[in-house]
């Protein structure tokens, strides 16, 4: 007895199905680019780093501002992706760390007169450490649960900063500025920002193709099925937020001493966290050059609205209307976008 | 027999990942089992799910009783006369037996008619009698693809689409499972269903169907499908005879 | 003692209107498995709508509780249909979702800002400044209105949930969407009537916040932490486990607030919440969580 098939042109002998079953197969697998352009990222490095140069001859002090505060951002946002890109936990009140590592660092500078150029990897490890003992409570729990905990966990730091008289409260720490002249004043935190965001970068390159960045990936889209593959999901969960936070802590240690003074109502509010994550989101998250161009682009965005318009409520308006087109029209940020229709130039595709 | 229900060239996907169903078409003969076989990812819960709404296709269309139903939402395709129960037996956990039940009823209007209908399955079916107002998420898998269903019944559809309905069940039950299903086609009603377990589901149903690269490959009488020397090295593991 | 029993009677009065404010958003959980970061500033708005009713047309608030809801009501059906319509087919918990919310939560918290700027307000009914006085205890008469109403709307909505077909249909969908639309309930009507609800219950929830606290735009980030403190104790999506949270963290944090100062009665909740994280993370009657 010989059953036909419905179709004249699907297979119907034992090895041809064989064949097609291999070939549809073949065609479902993704493709992954494996030269790197070294070039253009090492001449970027350069050319940023070169910026100073204009000091010379021209009065670049708002450039440099506006390029300090871009290397932060790229910093913060790239280490917030290593948690919400790579890990897949909102967190939306990241910039607790930022906060931490300004007091630290700050408290060190106005008692002891140490500059947080010095003192920064120390706030940033010791942001590091509060990132265990909270990531121990608050990852415990997934999705929802784990967001409301970042948010709350943002209102008790800056509550308790608000109330804490030794470090200043409501009115917060100033901190001496700095001796050097006006021309040359930024150009320390210049460096040490850019150095920041190089370094928090290569470590989210790093992490993202090391086992550990697998590991993280596994368990951000199935936890249960990581653990049961014998991946350590809590130690893996813990330690990504600790990396995370270590930047972020570094982060707010420069940004102190730059500003010369650490408030509660400008390191723990949640414009701070909500620029990260939209950095993030907009540029690509999980990506890592998303938060690079995303960082880029919004500093761009919000520079432009407050020229026009001044920093008002105006600004939480804009962060949200562009969070929300970017969210409804291109979730995957520009970078995942054009990863995924396969346009992605090769100087943005490091994943 | 005239046709119930046609599938013609579907294509669907999930989100937007490739297409899992490449062309599909089938047809539903009324009042017949239809029993639908083929490795895994071929497109089988797929196929249902396109067929009751749950996924929208891309292209070709689904036709019930000459009329399209392809774009129409799962509840307007369970009033045409369409149930389906998925592999995860979509019970209310914390609703009872009877409360499940009453649910099952949802789209009758007339609530002594829906009442009538519960103590009739629940005469039909002592357990679930026993059981009435105990929670759903507290019985047995057997128990509570039962009761799965039992809930069919109350709604009286035209096709009851089943996807696995031996899945994780102990060969006893399944017994039982299939003995219900027989049940609900004496009562008129066309099954289509999904086994992974190929010689079960061929051995109780009328008509096969081979799904595999997202399309229909074979399709014949069911015995003829489980006889068939190819099925049997492709699907059924039987090395082939012949050199 | 009998300064205890005031506490415990405003802690009480105070959780009625904590688990009005919260049973929209355990609502639109338990539905669309959305964590409304939005919700808190839509009660803002309700109070804003309120206030102003007030502030230029005398109206009490509690009148202006119907006016208020349905207002919310129209903002959030708008919001459905623009913002969530298509995440919520999916309805699978996804943080992207969370993430609109936030997003909205921004708009809304941007463009009240912008109208009315960021000055504490509140609205001042004849009755705001009373109080009724038992003996020994003294009890603000706003704070006991807007606890007997909250208690008399949450009574409204759970006899809605219990015996009506949309009710039922609703708690169909909250324990299994999929089954509920294969049985032929309208699952996507569904997630748009219970988002347009638990709107409006922000809403109504917002006129009584109105007279009872003093409001800003940016008290939502305040809010949402305290708000989910309670859904989370409850169990997330739990209905009666959002409520019985409200008054038990309410309770304790009156006994905070009067013997510890104002300060400390907010974190209560703050630290509450990372307590039961620690301790029982999927709350008293949520379902267990994964790999915990």
């Amino acid at each position: 007895m010989s059953l036909t098939s419905p179709d004249a042109t699907s297979p119907d002998k034992v090895d041809d199905v064989v064949a097609a079953r291999r070939a549809y197969n073949e065609g479902l697998a993704a493709t992954k680019r494996e030269d790197r352009s070294w070039g253009f990222a090492i001449g970027f490095v350069i050319l940023m780093a070169a910026l100073p140069l204009l000091q010379f001859n021209w009065n670049a002090n708002y450039i440099l501002h506006m390029a300090l505060y871009t290397f932060m951002y790229i910093a913060m946002s790239s280490a917030w992706n290593i948690v919400g890109g790579y890990t897949g936990y909102i967190s939306l009140g990241h910039n607790v760390f930022f906060g931490i590592g300004g007091y630290i660092s700050g408290m060190l500078l106005a008692g002891a007169g140490i500059s947080t150029l010095i003192t920064a990897p120390l706030a940033g490890l010791i942001a590091a450490i509060c990132g265990v003992f909270v990531g121990l409570i608050t990852l415990r729990v997934r999705g929802p649960s784990f967001i409301i905990s970042s948010i709350a966990l943002l209102m008790i730091v800056r509550i308790l900063f608000d109330n804490w008289d030794y470090i200043g409260g409501s009115n917060g720490l100033s901190v001496p500025v700095t001796s050097l002249s006006a021309q040359w004043a930024k150009i320390p935190y210049f460096y040490a920002m850019l150095v920041i965001a190089i370094v928090t970068v290569i470590a989210s390159y790093k992490i993202k193709h090391s086992k550990f960045g697998l590991g993280l990936r596994a368990l951000s889209q199935d936890e249960v099925k990581a653990e049961s593959a014998g991946i350590d999901t809590v130690t893996y969960k813990v330690m990504a937020f600790a990396i995370s936070a270590f930047f972020v802590g570094m982060c707010g240690a420069i940004w102190g001493e730059y500003l010369s003074y650490i408030r509660p109502n400008i390191f723990l509010i949640i414009l701070v966290a909500a620029n990260m994550v939209l950095m993030c989101i907009i540029g690509g998250k999980g990506t890592v050059t998303g938060p690079i161009v995303g960082s880029i682009l919004i500093i761009f965005f919000n520079e432009a609205v407050v020229w026009q318009l001044g920093f008002s409520a105006i600004n939480i308006l804009g962060t949200g209307i562009v969070m929300l087109l970017t969210l409804m029209l291109f979730p995957l940020g520009i970078v995942g976008t054009l990863a995924k229709k396969g346009h992605l130039p090769r100087f943005l595709d490091w994943d | 027999m005239a046709e119930l229900l046609e599938v013609h060239d579907v294509v669907a996907g999930y989100g937007n990942g490739p297409a899992i169903l490449n062309g599909t078409s089938i047809k539903v003969r009324k009042g017949q089992i239809q029993c639908i076989i083929g490795p895994n990812g071929a497109g089988k819960s797929t196929l249902l799910k396109t067929i009751c709404g749950i996924l929208p296709i891309r292209s070709g269309k689904v036709v019930l009783n000459g009329e399209k139903i392809d774009g129409s939402q799962p509840h307007e395709i369970l009033r045409k006369g369409i149930c389906f129960v998925p592999q995860e037996r979509a019970l209310f956990p914390r609703m009872s037996v009877r409360e499940n039940l009453r649910m099952g009823g949802f789209i009758l209007d007339d609530r002594a008619e829906l009442e009538r209908r519960i103590d009739d399955v629940l005469d039909r079916f002592p357990i679930l009698r026993e059981r009435a107002s105990q929670l759903a998420s507290t019985m047995s898998g057997g128990q509570q693809q039962m009761l799965t269903m039992a809930r069919t019944m109350i709604v009286r559809p035209d096709i009851v689409m089943l996807d696995e309905p031996s899945l994780g069940l102990a060969p006893k039950i399944v017994e039982q499972v299939y003995e219900m299903i027989k049940l609900l086609r004496d009562d008129g009603i066309t099954i289509l269903l999904i086994e992974q377990n190929a010689i079960l589901g061929l051995g109780n149903a009328d008509w096969g169907v081979v799904l595999d690269l997202g399309k229909t490959l074979f399709e014949g009488p069911a015995k003829d499908i489980l006889a068939d020397q190819r099925i049997q090295e492709l699907y059924l593991g039987r090395k082939s005879k012949v050199a | 003692m009998t300064n205890a029993i005031q506490v415990l009677i405003l802690g009480i009065t105070l959780g009625g209107v904590f688990a009005l404010m919260a049973s929209g958003l355990t609502l639109i959980f338990g539905v669309m498995r959305i964590v409304n970061l939005a919700h808190p500033i839509m009660i803002i708005w309700g109070a804003f709508v309120a206030y102003w009713l007030f502030k230029l047309y005398g109206v009490d608030p509690i009148i202006s509780m119907p006016i208020a809801a349905a207002f919310m009501f129209v903002v959030g059906l708008v919001l459905y249909k623009v913002v969530y319509a298509k995440e919520a087919a999916s309805a699978k918990y996804s943080e992207m979702t969370v993430l609109l919310t936030f997003a909205v939560a921004l708009v809304l918290d941007g463009a009240a800002s912008t109208a009315f700027s960021n000055t504490q307000r509140v609205t001042s009914p004849f009755y705001a400044t009373d109080a009724f006085i038992f003996g020994p205890i003294f009890i603000p008469t706003a704070q006991l209105y807007a606890g007997i109403v909250s208690i008399i709307l949450i009574g409204g909505l759970f006899i809605f949930l219990q015996f009506t077909r949309t009710g039922y249909a609703i708690r169909a969908t909250t324990q299994n969407r999929t089954a509920a639309g294969l049985l032929g309930v309208n699952v996507a009507f569904i997630s748009l009537l219970t988002f347009a609800m638990g709107s409006a219950l922000a809403g109504a929830s917002g006129a009584l916040v109105s007279f009872v606290f003093s409001f800003y735009p940016a008290k939502h980030w305040e809010w949402i932490a305290v708000l989910m403190s309670l859904v989370v104790l409850g169990g997330m999506g739990k209905l009666h486990g959002t409520i019985i949270g409200a008054f038990v963290l309410s309770i304790i944090a009156a006994f905070v607030g009067t013997y510890a100062g104002a300060t400390w009665s907010t974190i209560t909740f703050f630290l509450a919440l990372f307590v039961i994280l620690l301790v029982r993370p999927q709350g008293l009657f949520g379902d267990p969580i994964e790999g915990s």
